[in-house]
C-alpha cells in the first residue's frame, strides 16, 4: 500500500523488540502540502506512526514541524493531501473535536477562568461524561502527573512546571489514540527538562499511547524517541531512530543539526563498498557514504566529523583506515566536562574533543581519525 | 578623599528643585486617588446630592422656598408618574436584552470571524457614528419612513400587501424601541468586542481540540471569558437608555413618556424639584440594577479573578 520511499523498514520501532511486527500504522499522513499567505510550510511529507511509537518530529522553528502537527489534530486544514487517516479511518473531513487525538499546545493553552481540576474534566465533560466519574478520572490524570492535591488550584497560581503537567493530564484525560506535544518542555528551565523528559518517557510507556512529539532540540528527540523524523523547509530531510540519525546523517544539514562540529566540503574521488575516497584540495582522505542516493564519482559531497572522534597526536599514526592531516594547535575552551581544542589544518578548521583535560599538554602536529567516524554525505 | 566621596553620595543635593523633590516623592496611588475623589465628588457626586437634596423643596413664584416638604414626592405617585418609572425600567431592560443578543453575536463574529482588517475598521468606524452624529437629526428621519404616509406603509400598499396604512408604525412602542436599538448598538458592541478579541485563539483551539464542539466552545470558553465585556457592555447601554428621552419624544408621539421626557418637560416648566425628584428615581432604579447584576455575576464568576486570567 505504501509504495514511498520515507516508509522503508526503517519505521519500526527498534527500542522494543518485544512489540509485534508492523500491524496497521495509528497515523497516516500521505503527501501533505500546505501554505500560508503564499509561503509553503509543508511539501509533500508524508509522516506514518505505528501503534504505540514515540515519534519525534525534529527542526528548527519555520521547518513546517507545527503546521505537521496542526494538519493532524484538524486545527488546520491541509491545501492539498492525499490522506489522513487516524487508525485506519480518513478523517480529511472530520473536524478537530471529532478526532481522537489531543494536543499538549507549546504555551499549555489552560483555560484561566476553570481550576486546574476543571481543566483536566474539560475534554470529559463535552463528551457528555457524568460529574462523578469526571472527578475520579480528572483526580487519577493529576495523580499520574503528581499534581494530585492541586485540583482546586487557580491556574494562575502555578509554577511553570505545573502548568506543563495540567496540560499533559488535560490532553491525557479523554484517552486519545495520540497525544500530540507540541514543544511542551520549551518554556521549563534546564534541570526540570530534564527530569520531565525522563517522566513523559515513563508515562508513554507505561500508557503505551502514541506520542508524536515535536521539539527543535537534537538532544530531547535522542533521549526519547523510538523514530525521528528531521524536517528542514517544510520538507523531510532524514527519517529513522535516534542511532541512525545520529551516526549516519544523509546531508550536512542533518548533521549540522545532529552536532557534528566538524564539517567541510569535498570531492568524491571513488567508491569501493560503502566505502568513499574523497579528496580535499591535495588530501586524500576515506570515509564512509551515508547519503541517499548511491554516489557518484566527481560529485561534490560533504565529510563530517564528531569532535569527539578526532584525536590529536605528535607523531602521524598509520595504519590503512585512519585519516591523518597535519595540523597546527589553536585556542582551547573550557566546557567544564571536557575541553574542546581548535586546531588549524590545510582542509579546515576543526575542532578536538578532548576528555582528559591533563592530556591537552602540549603542541600537536597531526590530527586522525577512523575511515567508520568519517561520514560521507550529500552536501 | 574617601570621606568626601561618601559623603558626597549620601547627602541628598541641596540645589534640587523643590517641585521635583515633590513630585518624586510621590507614588501614582499617593496622587491618582486623593486627585479622583476631589474632583469626582465635586463633579459628580455633590450635584447628585444636591439633585437628591432639592427634591424635598418647592419652588414658588421663580423662587426656591427652602423649607423640606414632601409635597413632590407626593404629587409624583398621585399624578400616575410612577407608572412611567415603571415602564422606564421596563423598556430599558427590554432594550439592553435585545442588544446583547444582537451585539454579542456581531461582537463574536467582529472579533475572531472577520479576517479582513480593512473591513473591521470600516465597521468599528461606522459603529462610531452615533456617537458623533446628533441623536435627534438622526431620529426624525424615522418619521418619514415609519409614518402613515411614510415609504413603508407607501410601499406596502402600491405593492398591495396591505389595504390600509399600519398605523403601530410610529407614535408606539414599537417606534421607541426601534429608535433606540441603533443608537445604543455600539456601546453594547465595543466592550463586548474588546473583551472577545483579547481571547487568546489558543484557547478555542484547546477547546476544539479536547472534544468540544462549536457550542460547547461558545458556552464553556468564550462566554465566561467574554463576561467583563459583557458585564461592561450591560452597564453601557442600561444607564443612557434609563436617561433616553429624545427616541421616545419624537418617536412615541406622547403615547410612550419615559423619565428621561418627564425631567425634560418638568425643566422645561421650571419645575425643578420635580426634575430633582425624577432624576432621583432614575438613579436609584439604576443603583437597584447595577446592584442586581453584580450580585449575579458574582455568584457565577470572581470579576477580580477574571481581569487577572485575562492579563496572564
Amino acid at each position: 500500500m505504501l509504495s514511498d520511499p520515507i516508509d522503508s523498514p526503517t519505521s519500526a520501532p527498534t527500542r522494543r523488540p518485544s512489540s509485534p511486527a508492523p500491524t496497521q500504522p495509528i497515523l497516516e499522513v500521505i503527501d501533505a502540502t500546505h501554505a500560508y499567505d503564499g509561503v509553503v510550510a509543508l511539501e509533500n511529507v508524508t509522516v506514518t506512526a505505528a501503534p504505540g511509537e514515540f515519534l519525534t518530529i525534529l527542526g528548527e522553528s519555520g521547518s513546517g514541524k507545527t503546521t505537521l502537527l496542526r494538519l493532524i489534530s484538524g486545527l488546520e486544514k491541509p491545501y492539498r493531501i492525499g490522506a489522513l487517516r487516524l487508525g485506519g479511518v480518513d478523517v480529511r473531513e472530520v473536524p478537530a473535536f471529532l478526532r481522537d487525538c489531543t494536543t499538549v499546545f507549546q504555551n499549555y493553552a489552560l483555560f484561566p477562568h476553570l481550576t486546574v481540576g476543571a481543566n483536566v474534566e474539560y475534554g470529559l465533560k463535552v463528551r457528555g461524561i457524568a460529574a462523578a466519574e469526571r472527578r475520579t478520572r480528572a483526580r487519577q490524570a493529576l495523580e499520574l502527573v503528581q499534581l494530585a492535591d492541586m485540583y482546586d488550584r487557580k491556574i494562575h497560581q502555578l509554577s511553570g512546571g505545573q502548568r506543563q503537567r495540567v496540560a499533559l493530564a488535560r490532553a491525557l484525560v479523554p484517552q486519545p489514540a495520540i497525544l500530540l506535544l507540541d514543544e511542551p518542555l520549551g518554556a521549563l528551565d534546564e534541570k526540570l527538562r530534564v527530569d520531565m523528559q525522563v517522566e513523559l518517557l515513563e508515562l508513554q510507556k507505561r500508557l503505551g499511547m502514541t506520542f508524536i512529539y515535536i521539539t527543535h532540540s537534537q538532544e530531547e528527540a535522542l533521549t526519547m524517541s523510538d523514530r525521528i523524523i528531521l524536517m528542514r523547509k517544510g520538507k523531510i530531510e532524514q527519517e529513522g531512530p535516534p542511532t541512525t540519525i545520529f551516526d549516519r546523517p544523509v546531508s550536512s544539514f542533518a548533521a549540522r543539526f545532529m552536532g557534528v562540529e566538524n564539517c567541510f566540503d569535498a570531492e568524491l574521488t571513488g567508491v569501493s563498498g560503502s566505502d568513499a575516497l574523497i579528496r580535499v584540495g591535495d588530501h586524500h582522505l576515506i570515509g564512509r557514504w551515508s547519503g541517499r542516493k548511491p554516489p557518484k564519482a566527481g560529485a561534490k559531497v560533504a565529510v563530517g566529523i564528531r569532535a569527539e572522534r578526532l584525536r590529536l597526536a605528535r607523531a602521524a599514526p598509520t595504519g590503512p583506515d585512519l585519516n591523518v592531516l597535519p595540523c597546527r594547535g589553536g585556542g582551547a575552551i573550557y566546557k567544564g566536562k571536557y575541553l574542546d581544542r581548535a586546531v588549524e589544518t590545510d582542509v579546515a578548521p576543526m575542532k578536538a574533543r578532548i576528555w582528559d583535560a591533563s592530556a591537552a599538554d602540549g603542541e600537536p602536529s597531526c590530527v586522525w581519525w577512523r575511515k567508520d567516524d568519517c561520514i560521507v554525505m550529500e552536501p | 578623599m574617601t570621606s568626601l566621596s561618601r559623603s558626597d553620595t549620601s547627602a541628598p543635593s541641596p540645589r534640587r528643585p523643590f517641585a521635583k523633590r515633590l513630585l518624586d516623592g510621590l507614588s501614582p496611588s499617593r496622587l491618582a486617588v486623593p486627585v479622583f475623589l476631589l474632583s469626582w465628588s465635586f463633579l459628580v457626586l455633590a450635584p447628585l446630592v444636591v439633585i437628591v437634596l432639592f427634591s424635598f423643596l418647592q419652588v414658588k413664584a421663580y423662587r426656591v422656598v427652602y423649607v423640606p416638604t414632601l409635597d413632590t414626592w407626593v404629587s409624583l405617585i398621585d399624578s400616575g408618574r410612577w407608572m412611567t418609572a415603571v415602564r422606564t425600567l421596563r423598556i430599558g431592560l427590554t432594550m439592553t436584552v435585545i442588544e446583547l443578543l444582537l451585539a454579542f453575536p456581531f461582537a463574536l463574529w467582529l472579533a475572531k470571524g472577520c479576517k479582513s482588517k480593512t473591513f473591521k475598521s470600516v465597521i468599528i468606524t461606522l459603529l462610531t457614528i452615533p456617537f458623533f452624529l446628533d441623536a435627534s437629526s438622526r431620529i426624525i428621519v424615522w418619521r418619514s419612513i415609519l409614518g402613515t404616509n411614510g415609504a413603508i406603509n407607501t410601499a406596502l400598499m402600491s405593492l398591495g400587501i396591505t389595504d390600509s396604512p399600519i398605523d403601530w408604525l410610529l407614535y408606539s412602542e414599537f417606534a421607541v424601541h426601534f429608535g433606540l436599538l441603533g443608537t445604543h448598538f455600539p456601546t453594547m458592541v465595543f466592550p463586548i468586542f474588546m473583551s472577545i478579541a483579547l481571547i487568546d485563539d489558543d484557547y478555542i483551539q484547546a477547546s476544539q481540540d479536547l472534544g468540544a464542539g462549536p457550542a460547547q466552545t461558545l458556552f464553556n470558553i468564550i462566554l465566561p471569558m467574554a463576561l467583563p465585556g459583557i458585564v461592561a457592555g450591560i452597564v453601557f447601554t442600561l444607564v443612557p437608555l434609563m436617561a433616553a428621552f429624545v427616541e421616545p419624544q419624537l418617536l412615541g408621539g406622547g403615547f410612550v413618556d419615559l423619565l428621561g421626557n418627564s425631567v425634560n418637560s418638568a425643566l422645561q416648566q421650571l419645575k425643578y424639584p420635580t426634575a430633582a425628584a425624577l432624576s432621583t428615581v432614575v438613579v436609584a432604579l439604576l443603583g437597584l440594577c447595577l446592584v442586581v447584576l453584580i450580585l449575579v455575576t458574582r455568584k457565577r464568576h470572581d470579576m477580580a479573578s477574571m481581569f487577572m486570567a485575562i492579563r496572564r
